[in-house]
């Protein structure tokens, strides 16, 4: 029993090594640790999304995820719904949030505003 | 950080986390232990910062147990063992390295509860519901904190009025949480937490606890209780101050009453008066904790703990069929603890210093009826403590202290002052590895009466040999010592982009002087301290532990706890008879292997299971007629190794959430664990029978009597 468990543990990490993972950079626009709770909760919560993380100084994105599952525009997609810009740094290429999603974030993490951005210096 | 993306998801779940940062030190300033707190979904993290080896035991991993008080709360820890409950008292006793829960110094937030006469059952008294959070430390623990350290500390951060209002800043903010829990085996448990901010500076927090059994079950059909009944009722009232002027406060009121009665089942045996124990405790305690931070200079601060208490004890075993085997004891003790405790920091260097009064007065009544004692005494300790702390850059640490403990008792009778000298180090090559090494002394006085009361439950004679003969404190107050000593590794890894943590350690603690119940010897339990002057430079009681932990999380919804421990502890146990000679003999009661699979997985809809897989190895038992000792002869018997699987599904909603488990699922019991209670052909028996009067041993639990257990419980908010 002790062994098949510890066998079945093994299976699933054989399993989660097995899959094809990708890895993401970008900027994604924010300005406090709440925009780091959105921007993550939001990542990690997308099917085929393995780990996210936001940096809340260089802002600075980072996704890993599964090809098979969830392509990169669905990715930016999510994030652009929950009112967050984003930017490749690879090409100049822009994501802006609709003003309508922008509008629905708390107004301490309104990062367009020069006054909400000053606040949190 | 991948951990936080967690954090954001737990917080999610229980917004509580976002505001109830835990502190171990009580007061911000004199953050004694100088502790990084993350409340990440791991449940237990080890800090790299800390030169001790600190688990911290969040509130997240304390929902996973099944239930309800800080014995049952170490379930999915690998460190802490949690040892099967008797049936005559029905609590539950905690090991660490081997050696029983009494040798780590348990704290509610730095001041004593489960302690002298609340040593067997005080951590029944600390409800599940009340805990903020756990720090359990492996090795001995710092000096500030007393003498009582041996084998390591766990401190429980209870509820404080700030975590249960959540929100300080909103000033009429309310908040009642209602917890409730019952199980197969008939016990209820309902716990109530309420808190209000009544001024900008003071806010006011009530926990309390309802528990009970009424029912009474005999699944083994031996005749007695599997569990006992009884109840519990338990309350506190805490105020908290945030002054100006850098001042804070903390002052609590605590009262409890608990009762249990177990043994047979009177309907059983009609016409008999059946074998019953009957066990109630009772406490009022006040403390008061203060702290200042000068505002200065927030580099200085001064810490003062005044803690008052009265606990009384009372137990009866045995039926009035056998009055040889009767027992009864009275106990009450009333005690106060005054500290003061004060912290400069000085840039690399940091200094703390204390002074401690503490004063305790016993009063125990035992009687059987070859032991009866009647005779009051008294514990006074002036103690003084000195810790520097070291820390040239972030990649070592070196902790010194020692304290000199002027001790009544030890000082009228070896004429002594007792050093502790700690040392604590810490050095991380980098910022993902940390090695820790640990060497320390402590001391404590052994109450072998009242700490061991259910291990008492048995017919075999208790004879308490060279009471008092080394130790002036009274027949029932002995010195134990030891030396504590242990190195351990923590690093932390990211494998396949997800974090993980690996532990390993060895510890070791030699016993100078301890308390012996021994357990090897036929027909007879005696009770002894070791005797230095047989053998002055042999040890008493040695244990030497060592294992290797990994937490890690498979993908962003599940996480696997693997755990494996390998111990050995032996005691000096005396060969009774012309010429007594005393010799090593295993401990009873100590596997010498563990093991722990803890798996979890959340799953959409916040559904969440949590699955844990328990490997008990083989451990020495007494054997069973203690008149006609197995076929063989042998005295130690070996229990089986057995496999504990315990799960537990649990659903969050916004008002709450509740969940339902299973305890034992593999139904694994152990067979006859009253000794002496049937005949061969399954009978029960009177106490006054003559194999009952011979046989009867009512302490060789070593495994669950109860088997499968279901049972269900749910967290509610009420906001008003």
């Amino acid at each position: 029993m002790k062994y098949s468990l510890l066998i079945l543990s093994l299976l699933i990490t054989v399993n989660a090594f097995a899959q094809k993972k990708v890895e993401l950079k970008f900027i994604t626009d924010g300005v406090c640790g709440m925009c780091e709770d959105r921007i993550e909760k939001t990542l990690i919560d997308l099917r085929g999304v393995w780990s996210a993380e936001w940096d809340l100084n260089t802002h600075e994105t980072f996704v890993v995820y599964n090809t098979k599952k969830i392509s990169e525009d669905k990715i930016h997609e999510a994030l652009a719904e929950v009112g967050h810009d984003q930017a490749c740094s690879c090409i100049d290429e822009k994501i802006i949030a609709m003003e309508e999603s922008y509008s629905n974030i708390n107004p301490c993490c309104r990062y367009r505003d020069p006054n909400v951005i000053e606040a949190h210096k | 950080m991948t951990i936080k993306s967690l954090k954001i998801f737990l917080i999610i779940l229980l917004p509580n986390l976002l505001y109830s940062q835990s502190d171990t030190a009580i007061y911000k300033g004199l953050n004694l232990d100088a502790v990084e707190v993350k409340t990440d979904a791991l449940g237990t993290a080890i800090s790299l910062k800390d030169p001790k080896l600190k688990t911290i035991i969040s509130r997240a991993e304390l929902k996973k147990a099944a239930c309800c008080n800080l014995s049952e709360s170490f379930e999915t820890n690998p460190s802490i063992d949690v040892s099967f409950t008797d049936a005559i008292t029905g609590t539950k006793q905690i090991q660490l390295f081997g050696l029983a829960g009494k040798y780590a110094q348990i704290q509610t937030e730095l001041t004593p509860l489960v302690r002298g006469l609340l040593a067997n059952s005080g951590l029944s008294y600390i409800p599940g519901a009340w805990i903020h959070s756990i720090q359990l430390t492996k090795g001995i623990g710092s000096v500030s904190n007393g003498f009582e350290s041996m084998t390591g500390q766990i401190n429980v951060e209870l509820l404080k009025p700030e975590d249960i209002i959540e929100d300080v800043v909103n000033d009429k903010s309310v908040k009642l949480r209602l917890n409730s829990y019952i199980n197969q085996g008939g016990r209820v448990e309902t716990n109530l937490i309420y808190g209000k901010q009544i001024s900008k500076k003071w806010s006011l927090g009530f926990l309390g606890h309802a528990s009970g059994r009424s029912l009474t079950v005999d699944n083994n059909k031996d005749g007695f209780a599997d569990m006992p009944t009884g109840y519990q009722l338990n309350g506190m009232v805490r105020a908290r101050y945030f002054g100006q002027n850098g001042w804070e406060g903390l002052h609590t009121i605590h009262v409890l009453e608990d009762k249990k009665t177990g043994g047979q089942i009177s309907s059983d045996l009609p016409g008999s008066n059946p074998w019953q124990s009957n066990m109630g405790q009772n406490r009022f305690a006040v403390s008061s904790k203060n702290g200042w931070v000068n505002p200065q200079n927030p580099n200085q601060s001064i810490g003062i703990i005044l803690h008052g208490y009265s606990q009384s004890m009372t137990g009866i075993m045995g039926s009035i069929e056998d009055l040889k085997n009767k027992k009864d004891l009275s106990a009450l003790q009333i005690g106060g603890i005054g500290q003061l405790l004060f912290k400069q920091d000085w840039g690399k260097l940091s200094q703390t210093s204390t002074i401690g009064v503490f004063y305790d007065n016993y009063h125990i009544d035992f009687k059987t009826n070859n032991i009866q004692t009647n005779r009051p005494f008294t514990e006074r300790n002036i103690g003084l403590s000195s810790e520097w702390t070291w820390r040239p850059n972030e990649f070592i640490t070196l902790v010194t202290g020692g304290r000199f403990d002027w001790h009544s008792i030890i000082l009228n009778s070896q004429n002594r002052v007792p050093f502790s000298p700690r040392i604590h180090a810490r050095i991380a090559p980098n910022n993902k590895n940390v090695f820790r090494l640990v060497f320390g002394e402590g001391f404590r006085m052994a109450l072998p009466i009242t700490e061991e009361w259910g291990r008492l439950a048995s017919n075999r004679e208790i004879r308490g040999d060279q009471f008092g003969s080394n130790i002036v404190g009274g027949d029932q107050l002995s010195l134990e010592e030891s030396t504590n000593a242990g190195i351990s590794y923590t690093g932390n890894f990211i494998l396949n982009y997800m974090p993980g943590s690996i532990t390993a350690n060895i510890h070791g603690t030699w016993f100078n002087e301890a308390v012996i119940h021994d357990y090897w010897t036929y027909h007879m339990r005696y009770i002894y301290p070791n005797d230095p002057s047989l053998n002055p430079t042999d040890f008493a009681m040695i244990s030497g532990s060592s294992g290797v932990s990994s937490n890690y999380k498979l993908d962003k919804k599940t996480q696997i706890r693997l755990a494996y421990r390998y111990q050995n502890v032996v005691v000096r146990n005396k060969v009774h008879g012309v010429n007594p000679i005393s010799i090593l003999m295993p401990a009873a009661f100590v596997a010498k292997h563990r093991a722990l699979i803890n798996l979890s997985r959340d799953f959409i809809s916040n559904w969440s299971l949590d699955l844990t897989l328990q490997y008990h190895g083989e451990q020495p038992v007494p054997s069973i007629h203690p008149l006609s000792p197995g076929l063989d002869g042998n005295i130690i018997d070996n229990a089986p190794a057995f496999r504990l699987l315990n799960f537990q599904i649990r659903k969050v909603t916004k008002k709450g959430d509740f969940y339902l488990g299973m305890e034992n699922a593999l139904n694994f019991q152990q067979l006859n664990p009253i000794d002496g209670a049937v005949n061969i052909n399954g009978d029960r028996l009177r106490p006054s029978n003559s194999t009952f009067t011979e046989n009867f041993d009512a302490t060789r639990v070593w495994g669950p009597i109860f088997g499968r257990m279901i049972y269900f419980g749910l967290n509610f908010k009420l906001i008003d």
